[in-house]
Formats: structure tokens, C-alpha cells, sequence
């Protein structure tokens, strides 16, 4: 208990919170870029079934593809340093782990989307905007799996635990730290999933009243 | 018959070098300072009329010249960078290059190389000498001609925090040890069991162990050394080991360099003996350690004649950094010969080329597919489990299984796969086979309590539906798994998927292999590519296996 109270009045709680921006971060940069090159994919699929089969395929593609094996993949091959529009740009761990992300959030947005547009096609503006429900569980998942960066270095949410636990040599000590570690992001985790919760219900209602109407 | 040619070759040049010996050694000198004192002024002998046609010999042109272009690193701490006002240069490198130019009774010109000029600057004849931190391989001996004895000797070392007790392998097996890539040494840290975090540049390690992104790093002496010397980085920080030592040699071009190359050899023999090369060190403040050993060697009688120039027991050898090739080298690199000749590119192949990359890569790929099939395992017999206590009629322990399950699925992977991985070597001893099992127990734990909860939900709406009563039932376990066929089928996928993920914790899977791999040897991008394709094909089957299964299923139900 005395450990407990101690490691809470440490600066790890504090650290914790930083490195878990960089997470928020990290999954805000994925999602953003996932709708970037999801939306087109979206279109894709609709516009007949020559362009559908292309994207199908590309699609089961970056869902396929694991999210670990691409950031090394990134990280090993995209120059540090390159120019693009004659600016310099350099590439930080964090971006990388991002653009990582990015095949998972741009297939979710694709087969979301596309069930969204289907929606609002049928004429059910409703379930079109279950598209956001959608967008908050993305964002939750990526949260989560960004939390691989600590493989490359980045100081992230989970790289901060680690760092913490291996301050303590025993096994004791070490799970509290990740207890503490488990409690912050499941509260992110079950935050962000009762929000989803609330949005579902809320257009739930929203579809059914539509429907009595 | 190949090694008897490669026998009377080696003879040949023991000859070769043998009536070199003769023809350069002064008449009845035997130590060195008298064959130096002897060589020089048989060169100033034939000054100033040789100076008019110095070609083809470098100790005449620099004797005639007054100078010594020396070829030295530009800005690496304690061996070579400008002085604080930038007027003059500094550090072990340049002090030695000083002393030497002293003892020719020349002044040395500074001409600044980089690691990759250091062999092209002697070839180019921008610099007659080159001391620049670069040590002395047999690789390097076809392109420069090495002095011997060696000035300098480096290792790897492995740096820490005071506070942690590490004093050998044993102490950092299994744990991460931060390095940078195309290290020669990384080949033996890999083989140690640990865990490798790569870094393209040396100068970010120092700031990773402050940072506390890295906790141990490996990486060449004389690069830390600098570090260790400021006051709060070393109060902090120590060396904790070292290994894989490498010599440093002073290279001059391989041609017109004879008189040269010998009498820097004779100088390199009296700074041993006297202890120069250690005074100079210790004025710099670099390791001393090798210097200190070779002085003693050099005072020793067996080694005190010229004669010691040629005998194994005093001069080191260069390193042995070829790797050894696989029985099917030559084909591969002569099939990569025809791609680059015939389309243009040819991909680096380093698992298919040397025998400890090969092994690697080998072992990778049956680990990969033994992780692949546990996690797939491990999931199902999670989901069973947890679906099997969800369905129980029982609520204390449906809240149980909540409970555990709501943990599992609010914790990032990596995080679960680490605490499997503590509890794991809490109970065993540490090795790469305990990290492959505790991987398939945290990847089968979080895709299983997801799939177990689906189950769960599944015989909830069965029972709301009335058609299995309230209880516990086989058959309504059994219809609960029917329904939820499609997450569980999908959670076996992301298990697939995420099966990589078990290289952070340690396991010998093939992105940890290839990482392994890279870390010593060219080739990337063919790396990571292959990695990338192998899981990526990988996925794909077991997402075909989980479609024929969901078939099988369908085709069955639709049956009965």
C-alpha cells in the first residue's frame, strides 16, 4: 500500500499522462490520414464492379498487413531526412508509428464509410451517422496500438510504464507499475467505448423515432 | 587443391615480405631505434637531389616537403576535434600524428576525413597517412596498407546506470540493449540473447540512456568514452563490460608507400616501448587499457628487436570481419549478378548469404510459424474457456469473467504481452523459448477474452430468445460458438496478426531474427520487405483456413 502511495505521489502519474498525449497524438495524425486515403476507397467501392474488386483488394490488403512488421517496415525504409515540395522534412518516431496505423484506419473507414453512404443512399440519414460512433472506436483502437511505438523509442504512454517498471527489481513492484499503466488506458479505453455506447443509443433512438414518424 | 593454392600464395607473400624485410632493414640493425635512425638518414642521404624526382616514394616527397598531410577524423571527441579557439586540433589521433611528424623532423597538415574517405583519401593521394579511429580488418587490408603494431585498440562496450548491478552476458540476457545498426559487433550481441532497439547514429545513444528511452547500450569505446568524461553523464553512467576488441591501425596508400610504412612501423614499436602511445592516451583521457598491455609487450626482450615486427606473438592480427558464406553463396551472388547485369537492380540477400544469417533467418521463420499456430491455439482455447464461464449460470462468476475480460481488452497488446513476459521469467528461467511461450499465452489471452465475451453475448440472446431455458446446457454452449463463429473467426485472424508483435518481449520470431540480422549486415530494405510479404502471406492463409472453416460450419448447420 505504502508502495502504491508512493508511486501515485511520484512524477509517474504525471509522466503517464504525457507519454499518453503522445498516443492521443499519434492516433489523431493515423485517423486523420485514414480518412485521407480511405475516402477515396469509399467511392471506389461504389462505383461499379470493375473499381470494387481493385479496392476490395486493396483494402483486405491494408487490413492484412500488421501494424508491427509496417512501422519497422517504414522505419527502414523511408529516408530520416527528405525534401518534398522543396521543403526539408525529417521523419520523427512518432509520425512513423502513425503512418503505420494508417493501412488499419483507412480499411475501417473504407468498409465504415461505405456502410455509411449505404445508408444515406437507402434514404437512412440515421444510420449514416453511425459513421461517428464508428470514428470514436477507431480512434480508441488506434490509441491503443500506438502504443507499439515504445518498440522504436517512441516516449509514449507504454514506453513510460516500461521505464518505470524497470526502475524496480521486483516482480511485485513491477505489476503495480503496470496496474497503474492497465488503469490509465482502460479508463481511455472504457471512456471512450461508453461514448460509442451513447452515440449507438442516441441514433438508435434518433432511427426509430424517424421510422414511428 | 583451393587450399593448397591459398597455402603457396600465403608462402609467396611471406617470402615477399621476407626479401622486402632484407632489402629495407639497415645492415646489422636490430633494434629499432637503429634501423629508424639508419632508414632516415639513408632518405636524407639522397636529398636534395631525390627531392627533384620523388615519385614513387612517399617518405622521400614528405622528408622534401617538411610536411605530413594527415588524414583525420573532424570532429570526434578525444581523438580528434578543434581546439576550443578552433585554431589547432586536439585529441589522441592528432597527438600521435604530432609525435610521429616530430620524430620524421616534419610538421603535420590536417586534412579532414570522413569514415567513408578515410581508405579514398590515401588512394587519391589527398593524405600520405591516415589516423583516423579506423580499425584494422581484413577487409581494409586489400585496400590500404595497415602499420603494425596497432596504435589504438577499441571495443564494445556496454554502458548502464550506476544503480543497476551488470557485470556480463548473463546480467543482460533478455533484456534490450540499444545499438546502432551495421555495428560489427552486434553479430555477437545477437547470439548473447538479447534484445536489440537500433539506432542509425551512435550520438543518439548517449541521449536515449538520458532520456531514459534506453536503459543499456553497446556501443564502441571510444565513442562513450567522451561521454563518460563529462561529470554528469558519468556520475550517472559506467561502463559495465566490454568485448569484441578491434585494432586501429594507421594506413597509408599500397603503393609507393614501403620506406614509409616501415618507418612508421619502427616508430609505432618505439612508442610502444616507451611508452609514448600510453602518455598520450592518458593526456586525452581515452581508455588505456590495450596501451598499457602492449607497452609491457614491447619492453619484453622477445620483443625488442625489429625481428618482433614479423612475429605473431608481438604484432596483432588484422580482425576476421568476413562472415562465413552459406554453401550456396556463390550461386545466389551469382544470380544477383545476372539480376543487376540484366534488370537493373540487385537485391542484398544477407540471410541467404552467411552462415549466421542464414540460421537466423531459418529459426525466424519455424518460430513465426510455431508463434502463428500457438496464438491460434492459445485464442481458442481462451475463447472456449471464458465463453464456457460467461455462459454459466452462475453470476459471481460471469462478474469474474467480466471483470478479467474488461482488464484484457482496456490493455494495449504490448503492455499484456510484457506482463506475461515478467510473470513468465518470474517463474522460469529466461530464454528465447520461455519468450515464444508467454507470447502465445498473451496474444491467445487478449484475442481469446474477446472472442470468450462474444460467446458470452451470444448465449445471452439464445436464452432471451427461450429456446435453452435459463441453465447451463452443452447444446446451448455449443449453439452460443455457432453464433459467434464470425468474431471468433476474426479474433483468430488479429491473433495472426498480431503475432509479430512477440519480437518486443524477446521472442525468436522472424521480425526479431531479421532485426537481428540487419543489425550486422546490408540489405534493409530486401529485410523488411521479406518480413513484410512472409506476414502479410501468412495472414492471408489463416484468413483463407478461417473461411473454409466458417463454410464448414455453415454447410454443417444447414445440414442438420
Amino acid at each position: 500500500m505504502t508502495f502504491l502511495l508512493d508511486l501515485l505521489s511520484s512524477s509517474y502519474p504525471r509522466d503517464l499522462m504525457e507519454g499518453m498525449v503522445v498516443n492521443f497524438n499519434i492516433a489523431a495524425i493515423a485517423l486523420v490520414l485514414g480518412m485521407v486515403l480511405g475516402a477515396p476507397l469509399i467511392f471506389l467501392q461504389l462505383l461499379g464492379r470493375r473499381w470494387h474488386g481493385g479496392s476490395a483488394a486493396l483494402i483486405g490488403l491494408m487490413r492484412a498487413a500488421p501494424t508491427f512488421v509496417v512501422m519497422f517496415f517504414l522505419l527502414n525504409i523511408i529516408p530520416k531526412e527528405f525534401e518534398f515540395l522543396g521543403m526539408k522534412l525529417s521523419l520523427s518516431g512518432g509520425l512513423i508509428v502513425a503512418l503505420s496505423l494508417v493501412p488499419y484506419a483507412a480499411s475501417y473507414i473504407a468498409d465504415n464509410g461505405r456502410a455509411a453512404l449505404e445508408g444515406l443512399r437507402s434514404g437512412s440519414r440515421a444510420e449514416a451517422l453511425l459513421l461517428l460512433p464508428s470514428l470514436v472506436r477507431a480512434y480508441v483502437v488506434l490509441v491503443m496500438s500506438s502504443s507499439a511505438g515504445v518498440a522504436i523509442g517512441v516516449n509514449e504512454g507504454v514506453a513510460v510504464v516500461l521505464r518505470k517498471a524497470d526502475s524496480f527489481s521486483t516482480t511485485s513492484e513491477q505489476l503495480l507499475v503496470f496496474a497503474v499503466g492497465v488503469f490509465a488506458f482502460g479508463a481511455v479505453f472504457q471512456l471512450g467505448f461508453a461514448l460509442v455506447r451513447l452515440m449507438v443509443h442516441l441514433l438508435s433512438d434518433r432511427r426509430s423515432g424517424t421510422a414511428k414518424a | 587443391m583451393k587450399a593448397l593454392i591459398q597455402r603457396m600464395r600465403a608462402g609467396l607473400w611471406a617470402l615477399c615480405a621476407f626479401l622486402l624485410w632484407g632489402a629495407l632493414a639497415p645492415a646489422g640493425a636490430t633494434s629499432p631505434d637503429e634501423a629508424l635512425e639508419a632508414l632516415l638518414a639513408e632518405a636524407r642521404a639522397r636529398m636534395p637531389e631525390a627531392c627533384a624526382n620523388p615519385a614513387g616514394d612517399k617518405l622521400m616527397e614528405i622528408l622534401c616537403n617538411g610536411q605530413m598531410r594527415v588524414g583525420v577524423r573532424g570532429n570526434y571527441p578525444l581523438f580528434a576535434s578543434r581546439t576550443g579557439d578552433g585554431s589547432d586540433r586536439e585529441g589522441y589521433d592528432t597527438d600521435v600524428a604530432r609525435a610521429i611528424a616530430t620524430r620524421l623532423g616534419v610538421t603535420p597538415e590536417w586534412v579532414v576525413v570522413r569514415a567513408a574517405t578515410r581508405i579514398s583519401a590515401l588512394a587519391e593521394d589527398s593524405a600520405d597517412l591516415v589516423v583516423a579511429t579506423m580499425g584494422h580488418n581484413t577487409r581494409r587490408d586489400t585496400q590500404a596498407t595497415f602499420i603494425r603494431p596497432h596504435y589504438y585498440s577499441s571495443e564494445t562496450i556496454v554502458v548502464g546506470p550506476r544503480t543497476q548491478a551488470i557485470a556480463d552476458w548473463p546480467d543482460v540476457v533478455g533484456r534490450r540493449v540499444c545499438t546502432t545498426i551495421g555495428n560489427y559487433a552486434n553479430s555477437h550481441l545477437v547470439t548473447q540473447g538479447v534484445r536489440l532497439m537500433l539506432f542509425e547514429d551512435g550520438g543518439r545513444l548517449p541521449k536515449a540512456l538520458d532520456e531514459q528511452v534506453c536503459t543499456i547500450v553497446a556501443h564502441d569505446d571510444s565513442f562513450l568514452a567522451s561521454y563518460l568524461a563529462v561529470p554528469e553523464f558519468g556520475a550517472r553512467f559506467e561502463r559495465k563490460f566490454g568485448f569484441d576488441q578491434v585494432p586501429w591501425g594507421m594506413a597509408v596508400a599500397q603503393t609507393g608507400t614501403e620506406s614509409f610504412a616501415r618507418a612508421l612501423q619502427l616508430i609505432s614499436q618505439i612508442m610502444h616501448r616507451d611508452g609514448q602511445f600510453l602518455a598520450i592516451a592518458q593526456k586525452n583521457g581515452v581508455f588505456t587499457s590495450f596501451l598499457e598491455a602492449q607497452n609491457r609487450l614491447w619492453q619484453t626482450p622477445s620483443c625488442a628487436s625489429i625481428a618482433a615486427l614479423e612475429d605473431p606473438a608481438c604484432v596483432l592480427p588484422a580482425l576476421d570481419a568476413t562472415p562465413t558464406p552459406t554453401q550456396f553463396a556463390d550461386e545466389i551472388n551469382a544470380m544477383l549478378a545476372w539480376s543487376k547485369a540484366n534488370l537493373g537492380f540487385a537485391p542484398d540477400l544477407p540471410m541467404l548469404t552467411s552462415v549466421s544469417a542464414f540460421e537466423l533467418f531459418k529459426s525466424g521463420i519455424v518460430n513465426s510459424l510455431i508463434l502463428v499456430f500457438g496464438a491460434l491455439m492459445a485464442t481458442l482455447i481462451f475463447a472456449l474457456t471464458i465463453g464456457f464461464l460467461a455462459v454459466l449460470p452462475f453470476w459471481p462468476v460471469r462478474l469474474v469473467t467480466w471483470a478479467v475480460t474488461a482488464v484484457i481488452q482496456s490493455t494495449p497488446v504490448i503492455l499484456i504481452l510484457v506482463v506475461a513476459a515478467v510473470v513468465a521469467t518470474a517463474i522460469f528461467t529466461y530464454s528465447p523459448a520461455v519468450a515464444l511461450g508467454s507470447a502465445i499465452v498473451a496474444l491467445g489471452m487478449m484475442n481469446g477474452a474477446n472472442a470468450g465475451q462474444a460467446i458470452g453475448e451470444a448465449a445471452g440472446s439464445l436464452r432471451r430468445e427461450g429456446a435453452y431455458g435459463r441453465g447451463f446446457s452443452l447444446p446451448l454452449l455449443r449453439a452460443a460458438v455457432g453464433r459467434s463463429r464470425a468474431q471468433l473467426l476474426s479474433f483468430l485472424v488479429n491473433a495472426a496478426k498480431g503475432t509479430p508483435i512477440a519480437s518486443f518481449t524477446g521472442a525468436p520470431e522472424l521480425l526479431s531474427a531479421l532485426t537481428d540480422i540487419t543489425s550486422f549486415a546490408a540489405g534493409q530494405v530486401t529485410t523488411y520487405s521479406v518480413v513484410l510479404i512472409f506476414y502479410i502471406a501468412v495472414v492471408y492463409v489463416v484468413v483463407w483456413g478461417c473461411e473454409r472453416a466458417r463454410r464448414a460450419l455453415e454447410t454443417r448447420e444447414t445440414v442438420q
